[in-house]
């Protein structure tokens, strides 16, 4: 072995810059392996078309009467939902397989750090499966029929839910991953919780789609919802992280 | 490992040191200490308490009772502290196999806050030899491969303190030379607490030796002070009666 191996290293004084130097390297690390696995957005991005095909199954004897704008936004909201819990299990699961997540907690990063840059990456992950679905949804289903609302409201209803999604799903997928029913302990946990965020979601992309009377009051005051609930569950991830990480 | 030592050269110091799972004791009110610069060889069976000991020493798992302080820092009111001054050497890589060598330490040196962090894991991959793969995905290496990489994973923010935690498990002969010649080189620099199940490698190794069973300690002392048959004979006997 070459003769220096402990020299005198020099290490940033913790504090913010620090924090963020971590934020992005755990960020990137997540991105990086993903572009070089593809397991997570391939596997989401599979889960969310066949769950576009079994609506169109479902949906096939419905009749010329039935507008599918009607429920456009419920069936997308689904889909997300079922996705994101496959794809947050992952994240997490991927980390602990290898001991990496030991060897994380054993390096000088706040908590809540680590918490915010999982929860980043998987909102990344999140909206290119949200962009890949988006047209093939439109094809299927609203191919030939007017938007009554105005379409820069969809992604901005979709980013809001996605945070949420993000955020409780990363502290949900932390807890169970070290239980033996992990899938099962994060669905149980995932749904009931994003109950709310759900409601206000669906409601807002509907103001989007559908339009009518009161379609843009109807839009913010779902969005004001959504917000309400990313930033207090974000809020109680942060606070709860450490806790449910070192458990 | 004696209480006659001067706190400040003492790189580990337990006192009373508990660790319950519901109602098992993992670790039952174990207290010693271990000067700096020592090596200190962990014996016991399996269910000792020997990995949730060094899970406390590392700050992966808080105490239930009872105190930890690793180069004078303790486990849990100075943990981040800590943890700057400390590394670990485990059975498992601690590594993400999809990342090449190099983007491994450099996601490490990242988290550590290591200034110049493409000349720090630039100068430990040629210390461990693995210059040449630095850009090979860690997917590819041998396990000897891996636990030199993971030395310098260890090495990279030069702690005080290094844990090993079966370190040899898997190693062909080869690569215990190798490992064995890289933790040579560096044991002068470093205090070093090593779970073991293989006694003579244990003991060749260390300065101070402890047998744990049942989150006990059955016999603590120097290497200068064992007795190698009967430190065999009281390391079979709690092996060989089952008490863990």
């Amino acid at each position: 072995m070459a003769e220096k191996t402990t020299p005198a290293v020099s290490l940033r004084p913790s504090g913010a810059s620090l924090s963020w130097r971590q934020f992005k390297a755990i960020v990137r690390k997540d991105i990086v392996m993903e572009l070089r696995t593809k397991e997570m957005v391939t596997s989401m991005g599979i889960y969310a078309l066949l769950t576009m095909v079994i609506y169109q199954v479902a949906l096939s004897q419905a009749g010329t009467a039935f507008d599918p704008r009607d429920i456009a936004a419920g069936l997308l909201w689904l889909a997300f939902v079922f996705t994101s819990m496959l794809g947050l299990n992952r994240s997490l699961v991927h980390e602990k397989d290898q001991g990496c997540l030991e060897a994380l907690l054993l390096s000088p990063v706040d908590r809540p750090v680590i918490f915010f840059a999982k929860a980043a990456g998987n909102l990344v992950f999140l909206l290119i499966v949200q962009t890949l679905t988006i047209p093939v949804f439109a094809f299927l289903f609203l191919q030939g029929r007017e938007y009554g609302g105005d379409l820069w409201m969809i992604p901005l209803a979709l980013l809001g839910g996605a945070i949420g999604i993000a955020g409780v799903g990363t502290l949900l997928a932390t807890m169970s991953v070290n239980t033996k029913g992990k899938d099962f302990v994060l669905a149980v946990l995932f749904v009931p919780l994003m109950y709310p965020l759900l409601l206000a979601a669906v409601s807002a992309t509907s103001a989007a789609v559908l339009g009518g009377d009161g379609y843009v009051q109807q839009f913010w005051s779902s969005m004001a919802l959504v917000a309400a609930y990313d930033v207090i569950m974000l809020g109680a991830a942060f606070a709860l992280y450490e806790f449910v990480i070192g458990a | 490992m004696t209480e006659t030592v001067a706190a400040e050269t003492l790189a580990v110091e337990v006192r009373e040191l508990t660790r319950t799972f519901g109602a098992r004791k993992a670790l039952d009110k174990i207290s010693f200490d271990l000067p700096a610069g020592s090596f200190l060889s962990i014996f016991g069976p399996n269910g000792a308490g020997k990995t949730t000991l060094v899970k406390v020493l590392t700050t992966l798992t808080p105490p239930s009772d009872g105190t930890a302080k690793v180069s004078g820092l303790d486990v849990v009111e100075d943990a981040v502290g800590l943890r700057e001054r400390i590394g670990l050497i485990s059975h498992n890589p601690l590594l993400y196999p999809d990342l090449s060598a190099e983007e491994n330490l450099r996601f490490f040196a990242d988290m550590y806050g290591i200034e110049d962090p493409a000349d720090r894991v630039r100068e430990l991959l040629i210390a461990v030899e693995l210059d040449h793969r630095r850009l090979d995905l860690v997917h590819t290496f041998s396990r000897g491969m891996l636990q030199r990489l993971s030395i310098a994973r260890s090495l990279l923010h030069a702690p005080e303190v290094l844990f090993l935690d079966e370190p040899y498990s898997g190693l062909d002969p080869h690569a215990v030379e190798i490992f064995d010649s890289l933790i040579s080189q560096i044991r002068k620099d470093h205090t070093f607490v090593m779970i073991s199940h293989d006694l003579a490698k244990g003991l060749e190794l260390c300065t101070h030796a402890l047998i744990l069973a049942r989150g006990k300690i059955v016999l603590s002392a120097p290497r200068s002070e064992i007795d190698e048959g009967e430190f065999a004979a009281t390391y079979r006997a709690t092996v060989g009666t089952g008490v863990a």
